[in-house]
């Protein structure tokens, strides 16, 4: 059993290992059934091999509780940056300007879209920019860039939850065993995430070091060709960063040529581009009148709850989606060639690439959704309909158990002893709401729901209460 | 603690060297990401001459999440319950993180120039906004008198 983990746990580091080109094989399963439009991509291979996997049966096919956990890890691993997983002057994973918690996209995909150049890099981004600097200034100040930004280590979610010895995958020991069956579930649950932190930005740490030695040693070397050619070369560093933009999401100043939303081509940074994402799974907003009493969500059949594709940040256009066009004056780091050895081009060339450079931002006009040029958000999420499925069933659930508990409260009510033969042998069905309840005497449901109307009033009586008393 | 995100930052210097006419945003000292403000009554609307006191606050996951903002003055509208609490779609479902505190503040002043009782907060007022609104407007503006005059 343990070794079977062990096993498991090596294989994952395998994907560690560095592989500088896509599809390699080492990405994990993904629930991608939803989406084979990203088909197109030059991915094609690494999607369609993993179409077959999960998709909405994820909610049905029962993983055990290490299984998931290591998929998270493997997931957090991904998000690691690493300075020689490049491209172009950018990074695989985000610098951090959202904490850990709130990087739910799929790694594996959004990886292989920055490799593939359908999605601009995660850049290091500087916090301000100032015209007058020299090129050395910029240099210098870029140089001193972490790979990424600092993470909260004991957020307050975390605090006293024992975290044990990180190098060992089991933390069994750390579980108070006199808890309830679920009260341990959720302990374990709630250590495990503490570990989790803690290990990322262990893992991050060990990065940033390793980064800033090659940096400090490549300084020593005299021989340029010795140097370690995955570090961004003065010129590099000096190119993208001479011109950038400023994010109007997150206010940071990035390097050109950014993501443009496909409508209003307005531009976004990778970073808060995948933060964009459906809402959660909600009831459709309707307008009432006032003067009609509303239906509680409770009421509500799960199978009316909608989720809907995020829409444009900037113009509102439903389907959030973006493009991107590589830069044309360097092709660095995967798929290019290495960091280390770039070279601006001399002035007299400058001349002539400038004319057809790209990075003026896109001047084609808005695309669609389906374009395959176009990368949406619901492609680096492709678990939404998971989700909601998941939330519906929940729903469904609670009413039953709702209509149960109603259920089973008349079978012991001893006016009503005939009861008891009609109702055992239907029991609840998982899909009965309110309207489908078994009861056979019209004058008792009448009966129940008077009663069920008056505890509503009640408790919405004495909100009203406190609420108008803590307003005095 | 968590450092104060650069955006929170740069949108409070802009709000501070380039303000609203009508708005003010001041963020209290002790924590930067909850703001005193005032909104101004829009012209020809029942709350014209009112200054009406509200809180902003930043939450941890903004701009990906809405600001929460709230009245602290008492105010007649539909749309506005009795805790202050506001019924504005881009504070809720159709907050985009391309919006700023700037513009939710100018969202809510616009609010208060055109009430929506078909989509009510406080469930008494937009009744009677639809049975009288004659009656509502004149207790919106008695309401603008009692406790949003100018200090």
């Amino acid at each position: 059993m343990g070794n079977t983990f062990a096993k498991l746990d090596e294989n994952e580091n395998a994907f560690k290992g560095r592989s500088t080109s896509v599809g390699s094989g080492t990405m994990r399963p993904n629930n991608i059934a939803e989406r084979r439009r990203g088909v197109s991509m030059g991915l094609s291979n690494n999607v369609r091999s993993r179409a077959n996997s999960t998709g909405s049966q994820l909610m049905y096919k029962k993983k055990s509780t290490r299984e998931r956990d290591l998929i998270k890890e493997s997931f957090a691993k991904q998000l690691v940056v690493r300075y020689d997983e490049s491209v172009d002057g950018g990074y695989l994973a985000p610098h951090g300007c959202y904490t850990f918690e709130k990087l739910d996209y799929d790694p594996s995909l959004v990886r292989s879209l920055i490799t593939a150049r359908k999605l601009a890099p995660f850049y290091i981004p500087l916090q301000d920019f100032d015209e007058s600097w020299t090129r050395d200034e910029l240099i210098k100040i870029v140089d001193g860039l972490p790979l990424h930004a600092a993470v909260n280590e004991n957020p307050e979610e975390f605090e006293d939850i024992p975290i044990g010895n990180l190098k060992r995958q089991n933390f069994d020991e750390l579980i108070d065993k006199s808890l309830s069956k679920k009260e341990q579930r959720k302990q374990r649950s709630k250590i495990f995430k503490a570990r989790l932190h803690r290990k990322r930005i262990m893992w991050q740490e060990q990065e940033n070091v390793a980064f800033l030695e090659q940096k400090l040693e490549s300084k020593r070397e005299p021989n340029p060709s010795k140097r370690n050619l995955a570090l961004p070369s003065p010129d590099l560093n000096h190119t993208i960063y001479k011109k950038g933009i400023e994010c109007p999401i997150c206010f940071l100043y990035y390097p050109e040529p950014l993501n443009y939303s496909r409508c209003c081509l307005q531009p976004i940074c990778t970073e808060c581009f995948v933060q964009i994402k459906r809402g959660d799974p909600h009831f459709p907003h309707e307008e009432v009148d006032p003067t009609k009493p509303v239906t509680s969500d409770d009421e509500k059949d799960p199978n009316l709850l909608i989720s809907e594709p995020a829409s444009c940040a900037y113009c509102a256009t439903p389907n959030f989606g973006i493009t991107y066009q590589p830069p044309t004056n360097r092709k660095t780091g995967i798929g290019g060639m290495p960091p280390g050895s770039y070279k601006a081009p001399r002035d007299d060339e400058i001349n002539v690439n400038d004319g057809s450079d790209s990075e003026e931002g896109p001047r084609t006009p808005s695309k669609s959704p389906e374009d395959p040029e176009v990368v949406t958000s619901d492609m680096i999420r492709p678990d939404w309909k998971a989700k909601l499925d998941k939330e519906r069933l929940r729903l469904a659930r609670r009413s039953a158990n709702a209509t149960a508990i109603h259920v089973s409260n008349q079978l012991v009510d001893p006016d009503h002893p005939s009861r008891r033969d009609s109702n055992t042998d239907s029991g609840p069905t998982p899909t009965t709401a309110r309207s489908q309840r078994l009861v056979p005497n019209p004058m008792a449901e009448l009966e129940n729901q008077m009663v069920e109307q008056a505890i509503r009033l009640s408790l919405v009586d004495e909100e009203e209460r406190k609420s108008s008393q803590r307003h005095r | 603690m968590a450092s104060l995100p650069k955006r929170i930052i740069k949108e409070t210097e802009r709000l501070a060297s380039d303000p609203v006419p009508g708005i003010s945003a001041e963020p209290h000292e002790d924590n930067l990401r909850y703001f005193a403000v005032t909104i101004e009554g829009p012209e020809e609307s029942p709350y014209e001459n009112g200054v009406f006191e509200l809180e902003l606050y930043l939450p941890d996951d903004y701009p990906m999440e809405a600001p929460k903002v709230r009245f602290l003055t008492r105010i007649y509208h539909p749309n506005i319950d009795r805790l202050g609490r506001i019924c504005l779609d881009v504070l809720k479902n159709n907050w985009s993180p391309a919006l700023q505190i700037r513009t939710v503040l100018l969202s809510i002043q616009a609010l208060l120039a055109s009430p929506n009782p078909n989509d009510p907060l406080a469930n008494d007022v937009a009744e009677e906004w639809i049975k009288n609104e004659e009656l509502a407007i004149s207790k919106a503006k008695e309401w603008t008198k009692l406790y949003a005059g100018k200090r």
